[in-house]
């Protein structure tokens, strides 16, 4: 049963994978366990889009079959108090003076996909928020995206505020977006580039090792 | 050879006497403000404030020392500064403090921009402040905003982002999208003037749809422009008959649009743009060819194709990213135009397209 939606979600067939679902409810399946299928499943759309067999439109087509399966699953995840520790808390935004988010926006469902707690402040973010956020909700990873080539130096502003308050040892920072490259990363003091979003998840959770370890 | 000659030759695989040069003729390959500014300064050239000749990207136009001392061949006939066409187009609507407003589309007002200069803006176009941001009207209707940090007007909501069944979709006010006859008698005059007047090549990279309204610009980038760029996917996967009926909506408009610009300046100009639909991200194209196939690739047969049988204007669409599967579909239907062919995203190395599809 798990494997046939784990196959038709990797087939992007809604209807299956939802009626599936139900139907594993109604077998006694725990709502864990499906939700962990759904996880393998996008890690194999994952590996296939950076293979170029799937494309970004079907790496968001199964981004919105995992919600509306969620939708199904999160009141009998309530219900029943299971509980998910999440791997790690991002918290991500897209770089003041942009207001790009489709990428942002990407990142942040693969990273809830694979169970990451995320905290997305939205578009057009100062420096100020990310660093109010840093304090509030004390993530374990800041994510930051630009598009633009005009907008993306001022990842390095947000960096420097971290540095000012003091927080930037608490925190492992990765950034992404069209322009932004490994050299560009290094060169402003991030501690990673996320080529993509699947790439970003890998890096994300090899992150959370690295500070793991520190502590 | 005289500039339209050349680019004629060259979009006809003849090779001309050097390599055709564009700056500003097309809303594609202009320049920002800020970079037309301080391209002037760093020339010494006279200085003057920038003319908006795009308003959402804040690009500026291309004054004439510029054409010269760059041997730019191509022109947009819609071009603001000198050399012109002496036919404003006249805009007639209600502003945002409720008054009536008639200006002519060769009349500015300089407004201080939040990077750093200022710029000559059109008339009909207003600006309100607020407090992170700037809100820019175009014709009395918001069109965009612009961070306070910013340096271009983004678009601001998507139209049809909550309607769930194609009856919803018909309720859409499409009408708005369509050219209107006094555009065109004016489109007609300007390309018929810069026709007889200048040696440019003249492209038209108008397609007949107000400013505020980025719905008709493309088929793809239509579809997201309405209902938001991921939602779209989800559509053309699960939602087929609601995105053919929002598809079919948009080709109506942008064939009707076309053709009116075709019969009126089909015979002044070189190059009509079809299409500003990006269809590629970095790594690759946004969707495969099979689906291409399935939403695209005839209704923009049916507009290239108009185009090429009513005029000898060659076509030209811009897409961004990494596109090259996609780029034997468009030629198979006649586009002889791709721009810009952003050779920095992966499988777009120009020694691969050459061998591809160069001759």
């Amino acid at each position: 049963m798990l494997s046939e939606i784990k196959n038709s979600l990797i087939n992007l067939d809604i209807d299956k994978t939802l009626e599936l679902v139900k139907k594993a409810i109604d077998q006694g399946f725990k709502p864990l366990d499906i939700i962990n299928t759904m996880a393998e499943g996008m890690k194999v759309i994952g590996d296939m889009f950076e293979r170029g067999e799937y494309f970004i439109s079907d790496l968001i087509v199964a981004s919105e079959i995992f919600k509306e399966v969620m939708k199904i699953l999160e009141p009998l995840i309530m219900k029943e108090k299971e509980v998910m520790k999440p791997i790690g808390r991002v918290v991500i935004g897209t770089i003041e003076g942009d207001i790009h988010d489709i990428g942002k926006n990407l990142v942040a469902t693969m990273l809830r996909v694979n169970g990451f707690e995320v905290i997305d402040l939205g578009v057009d973010v100062s420096p100020q928020k990310f660093v109010e956020a840093v304090k509030q909700y004390n993530p374990d990873i800041v994510g930051m995206s630009a598009l633009l080539t005009s907008t993306m130096m001022n990842m390095r502003k947000v960096i420097e505020t971290l540095e000012k308050e003091g927080l930037r040892d608490k925190v492992k920072v990765i950034i992404g977006g069209a322009p932004i490259t490994e050299e560009f990363a290094k060169r402003i003091g991030a501690d990673a580039y996320g080529e993509n979003a699947i790439v970003a998840v890998d890096i994300c959770k090899r992150l959370v090792e690295e500070l793991k370890g520190k502590k | 050879m005289k500039s339209r000659e050349r680019v004629i030759q060259a979009l006809k695989h003849v090779e001309p006497d050097r390599v055709p040069i564009d700056l500003g003729g097309t809303w594609v390959s202009g320049i920002h403000a800020k970079a037309y500014y301080e391209l002037r300064r760093y020339l010494s050239l006279p200085e003057k404030l920038p003319t908006i000749i795009d308003v959402g990207q804040q690009l500026a136009d291309i004054d004439r020392d510029i054409l010269e001392l760059f041997h730019i061949d191509v022109i947009d006939i819609n071009r603001v500064l000198e050399p012109r066409a002496p036919y404003p187009r006249k805009y007639r609507f209600v502003g945002i403090d409720s008054s009536l407003k008639e200006v002519s589309e060769y009349e500015f007002w300089t407004w201080r921009t939040p990077y750093g200069i200022d710029v000559e803006m059109p008339k009909y176009v207003e600006v309100v402040e607020r407090e992170d941001s700037f809100i820019g009207y175009a014709e009395g209707k918001p069109f965009g905003k612009m961070p306070k940090t910013g340096y271009y007007f983004w678009g601001l909501k998507h139209a049809l982002a909550d309607v769930k069944t194609i009856e919803d979709v018909k309720k859409f006010d499409w009408d708005v999208g369509k050219v209107s006859d006094d555009v065109i008698e004016v489109l007609k005059k300007k390309a018929e003037y810069l026709y007889k007047y200048t040696d440019y090549a003249l492209v038209n990279p108008f397609m007949g749809s107000p400013v505020a309204l980025g719905a008709f610009r493309g088929l793809h980038a239509g579809g997201q422009t309405l209902r938001g760029w991921d939602k779209w996917f989800g559509d053309l996967k699960f939602r087929k008959p609601l995105a053919e009926a929002i598809l079919d909506h948009i080709f109506e408009v942008m064939f009707y649009n076309i053709k009116k610009i075709i019969d009126a300046i089909g015979d002044y100009i070189q190059v009509q743009v079809v299409g500003y639909d990006d269809m590629g991200v970095e790594t690759g194209p946004q969707i495969s060819v099979e689906v291409f196939r399935e939403f695209y690739k005839d209704r923009y047969a049916e507009v290239i194709g108009y185009v090429k049988k009513y005029s000898k204007a060659f076509t030209f669409l811009h897409s961004d990213g990494s596109i090259f599967p996609l780029i034997k579909e468009f030629i198979d239907i006649g586009l002889d135009i791709i721009n810009p062919v952003q050779i920095s995203a992966k499988g777009m190395e120009p020694e691969k397209l050459k061998k591809t599809y160069g001759e």
